[in-house]
């Protein structure tokens, strides 16, 4: 798939969210950010370097993605072998190789699961997996492509509590997906793609709060936005359901 | 690489080549095919290379042919320059090699490029092969292109983790590979056993001889092709067993 007319600039410690229907290039667009994907045409620059000087797998010191499926990623014997393999990779010493294995299991609650085979782990354990293993090498930039997918509520829960905790060390979060649902309560800055390119960028108010932009582009309007229109609530639509209750009792 | 691999995904055509039978189309590939094996001559050889070439223009598969023929280009020169190098005496002989490896290979990826996988499942019924036959081999071809895209999105995370797959020496490069053969195999492994279970749930094997929905049926155009093909593949014959060209 070829992107159109992207001009897109994306500044640290932001969380951004990369919206569309399938197939409107949100996939391809973020595997231009760590050199999965060379541009063509055009120039994609990650911290000042051009993506087509360097290879991927040096790019994603910087950029780490995580990817939709887990399954596409895990094959080490033990949870703890798979959360150290980019560290190897990235050459960093053994003594920091372990402090960083032993931060990431305890952060994301996997030190029970540490001799276990990532394969035998649950959906919802092995995207937690998939997260710490490329947290474990500290990117400035954390991507997350379909990270709701066959989550349930719970999951879904956990994993912006995570995004939010990662936010506060002052990275960047892509999010890419089509969950409108899951990042509205989160505020971020809202991409709309759609045929490949982008239709509208700016704050999640702006954009998923005006259903004509949000539906050319084949992707509902949050529940909240929706339910504050019918209301009469024109502006500043609450992010949360708790927000709209207070609202309601005021 | 992602090129090459799209390049095995089937994308039904419309062209007037499919819709010939697909048996017609399984004749002229076999007739092709037959007749590079048999011969030694690189001009009649290459004649049948431009054949295919022809029918791969008429069936619009250029760029998907083109991608899918890569690595037989590559395999057809290293089987030249092995024969070249251990027959140095014989070039003719390493040309007619390289040449037919391409011709053969070539006429087998245009059958397949232009037969979708319940065309190929008609034909190997009309030859009576066993049931499980059938199914084990349609799924297996169904599945190549599936099982490559596959691999290209592994290879996309392993990297994405810091791995450098041309980098090292051979035993590392091989060492390399684990991380993607492991979680391919697991994902071929569970997409296996969910496939086995939705064929079960939809009574596959309640009966020993299935009904189709399809039946072939060979046209006037079919029949003039046959004919036509039934000649070629007796002039090629003749000149390859009786006729000596270069």
């Amino acid at each position: 798939m070829a992107l159109r007319n992207i001009n897109l600039e994306i500044n640290r410690s932001e969380l951004v969210t990369i919206l569309g229907a399938n197939g409107a290039g949100k996939s391809t667009l973020v595997r231009h950010m760590n050199g999965l994907l060379k541009p063509t045409h055009g120039k994609v620059t990650i911290f000042g370097e051009d993506t087509r000087s360097i290879t991927a797998a040096k790019l994603s010191r910087q950029v780490g993605i995580v990817f939709q499926n887990p399954n596409n990623q895990l094959f080490a014997q033990t949870v703890m072998k798979e959360i150290e393999f980019g560290l190897k990779n990235f050459g960093f010493q053994d003594s920091v190789v372990k402090q960083r294995v032993k931060w990431a299991m305890d952060t994301f609650s996997l030190a029970e699961y540490a001799d276990r085979s990532p394969i035998d782990l649950s959906g919802g354990e092995k995207k937690r997996l998939c997260i710490a293993l490329v947290l474990a090498w500290d990117p400035s930039v954390l991507i997350l492509d379909e990270p709701t997918v066959g989550q349930d509520s719970e999951q879904k829960e956990k994993l912006a509590a995570i995004i939010r905790h990662i936010l506060t060390q002052k990275k960047n979060v892509i999010v890419v997906t089509h969950d409108v649902e899951f990042v509205w309560p989160l505020q971020p800055r809202t991409i709309l793609m759609s045929n490949s390119m982008i239709v509208a960028d700016g704050p999640a108010q702006q954009v998923l709060g005006n259903p004509e932009i949000v539906e050319t582009s084949n992707v509902l309007v949050p529940q909240l936005v929706d339910f504050s229109i019918k209301r009469g609530w024109i502006n500043d639509f609450p992010p949360t359901p708790e927000a709209a209750e207070r609202r309601i009792r005021v | 690489m992602q090129w090459v691999a799209s390049g095995f995904l089937f994308v039904r055509g419309h062209t007037i080549y499919h819709r010939l039978d697909p048996r017609v189309r399984l004749a002229i590939s076999l007739s092709i095919f037959s007749v590079s094996l048999v011969s030694e001559s690189i001009l009649l050889v290459s004649v049948l290379i431009a054949l295919t070439l022809g029918i791969v223009s008429i069936a619009r598969i250029i760029r998907r042919f083109a991608k899918s023929m890569v690595f037989t280009a590559i395999v057809s020169l290293i089987a030249f320059g092995l024969n070249y190098f251990f027959n140095p005496g014989n070039p003719h002989q390493a040309v007619v090699f390289g040449v037919r490896l391409f011709a053969v290979i070539s006429s087998t990826s245009l059958f397949f490029l232009t037969t979708t996988p319940d065309e190929l499942e008609q034909v190997m019924k009309w030859l009576r092969l066993p049931a499980d036959f059938i199914t084990i081999f349609v799924i297996a071809i169904r599945f190549v292109p599936v099982l490559m895209m596959d691999a290209l999105q592994i290879m996309d995370a392993q990297r994405s983790r810091g791995l450098e797959f041309d980098r090292g020496n051979f035993i590392r490069r091989l060492r390399n590979t684990i991380p993607i053969l492991v979680p391919l195999i697991a994902v071929a492994l569970n997409r296996s056993l969910d496939l086995a279970e939705a064929m079960d749930s939809r009574a596959y094997g309640a009966t020993k001889r299935p009904t189709s929905l399809y039946k072939l049926s060979l046209g006037t155009g079919d029949y003039v092709v046959l004919i036509l093909n039934a000649l070629g593949l007796t002039i090629g014959i003749y000149l390859s067993v009786f006729v000596s060209i270069f």
